[in-house]
């Protein structure tokens, strides 16, 4: 009955991650799309959420590396994911307050490494599979983006730069529906993935799946459908961030940005790398600001977005690991994760409710 | 040592295919915005024949650019 409690909270608790995921992320997929103008606001977002969900059918080799590759499934219980999950959620807000845009998957991996390090010791955690699947992807990813981003972006230049900025215009807006698209697609699949692992790793420590099984298909359409309705309720706080303030963008390199950011990421998640959209994204859009112009980056937004990233993984595993020291006070049943989930609704309605009586500073362009 | 830790293959695979998708097709898409955009300067400018040639390019490079798109969806799908 317990651990019945605690399956339940657990999956309610991956669903509300997976929906702050889709929320915080909703930025990387479509700001690029919006700044140029490419579509209108509301459109973007609609058109990025139903991508979003389709994406998530994709593949599952994401799901499996977060499932079986990052920490030992020994000890791992459902209280431990819990801790992570809470770790990872309060991170996303903590930055979604602030307005930067961190990644909500290194925010995951943080939490359920420092939850399960909490639990079991050093021991719990495989560092060949978060050192080869996860740090140095993380690392390698945004710069290939970089680079991909920027010699797109000359390669665009290359081609067209004697041209009309009217006719070039137009028709660079109209590739980015279909390159943002294709991120919104990348998105889903990789990061909709994530929470479907966590959700899986929950389910086999606490007897319901047989270890290495895939995840369950109702597992496969919650997650699907919980990042959907996040990316759909949106982030307009990030999306400023993300869509204006690293560079201004023209078509071109709002379409060189999102095609560069979904190579990496469809590229990625073919070989089960589970890496930051965020940090891709982010990368992608640089190279393209850089490849016109070094100056035109804002390298001071750009040096914000790299402190997140830093303090992602060690911030979130440090909540991550608070939290299971939290619930284990109340000892080993449900009523620790009950109080934790209570405390944390409430915390998280608080901030919610102080950032919209303070009024939202971005208001949807 | 990080050799053994690292799926060394894998990663440069990935690094490989994002470079020819993402510049590739920003390639062959900037080559289909070029013909649209002569098309019609060469048009407004009562030259057909060079009109329908950068028309005929526009189009067999959108087409290109669609076919790699589609390609690339399915090569993620078969894993």
């Amino acid at each position: 009955m317990n651990n019945d409690v605690v399956m339940v909270i657990v999956v309610a608790t991956a669903l509300a991650f997976d929906f702050t995921n889709g929320f915080h992320d909703t930025a990387n997929v479509v700001a690029t799309s919006i700044s140029t103008r490419a579509m209108a606001p509301r459109l973007a977002v609609t058109y990025a959420a139903a991508l979003n969900f389709a994406g998530a059918f994709i593949s599952l080799a994401v799901a499996a590396t977060v499932a079986s590759d990052v920490v030992s499934s020994g000890a791992i219980t459902p209280t431990v994911v819990f801790a992570g999950l809470i770790g990872a959620i309060s991170w996303n807000l903590i930055t979604w307050y602030v307005g930067l845009p961190s990644s909500s998957s290194h925010a995951l991996i943080g939490g359920v490494v420092g939850a399960a390090f909490a639990a079991a010791g050093p021991d719990a955690i495989l560092g060949d599979g978060l050192v080869g699947k996860v740090l140095i992807p993380a690392v390698v990813a945004p710069i290939v983006a970089f680079m991909v981003g920027g010699l797109a972006i000359l390669v665009c230049y290359r081609a067209v730069g004697r041209l009309k900025p009217g006719q070039v215009g137009r028709g660079y807006r109209l590739g980015q529906v279909v390159s943002g698209g294709l991120l919104a697609l990348a998105h889903g699949t990789n990061d909709a993935q994530k929470t479907m692992g966590v959700i899986t790793l929950a389910l086999v420590a606490n007897g319901s799946l047989a270890a290495g099984s895939n995840p369950p298909t109702w597992v496969i359409v919650s997650a699907a459908s919980a990042i959907a309705l996040g990316t759909y309720s949106g982030g307009w706080r990030i999306i400023r961030t993300m869509g204006t303030r690293i560079i201004r963008m023209d078509p071109a390199q709002g379409f060189s940005a999102s095609g560069a950011g979904a190579a990496v990421i469809l590229a990625s998640s073919h070989f089960g790398f589970p890496l930051s959209t965020t940090q891709v994204i982010s990368g992608g859009i640089m190279g393209a600001g850089a490849g016109k112009r070094v100056s035109a980056v804002r390298w001071g937004v750009a040096g914000n977005i790299v402190t997140a990233w830093l303090m992602t993984l060690p911030a979130a595993a440090g909540i991550g690991a608070l939290t299971y020291g939290v619930t284990r006070i109340f000892g080993t049943g449900s009523v620790g994760t009950i109080v934790v989930a209570a405390a944390a609704v409430a915390l998280a309605t608080a901030a919610f409710t102080r950032r919209v009586r303070a009024g939202t500073p971005v208001p949807a362009p | 040592m990080l050799a053994t830790i690292v799926d060394t293959q894998a990663l440069l695979k990935t690094i490989a295919a994002s470079f020819i998708a993402g510049v590739g097709v920003t390639m062959i898409f900037s080559i289909a915005v070029l013909g649209a955009s002569r098309f019609a300067d060469m048009n407004r400018d009562g030259r057909p024949a060079a009109a329908v040639a950068f028309g005929l390019l526009g189009v067999v490079a959108l087409l290109a650019a669609g076919a790699a798109v589609v390609l690339g969806i399915i090569v993620m799908t078969r894993k």
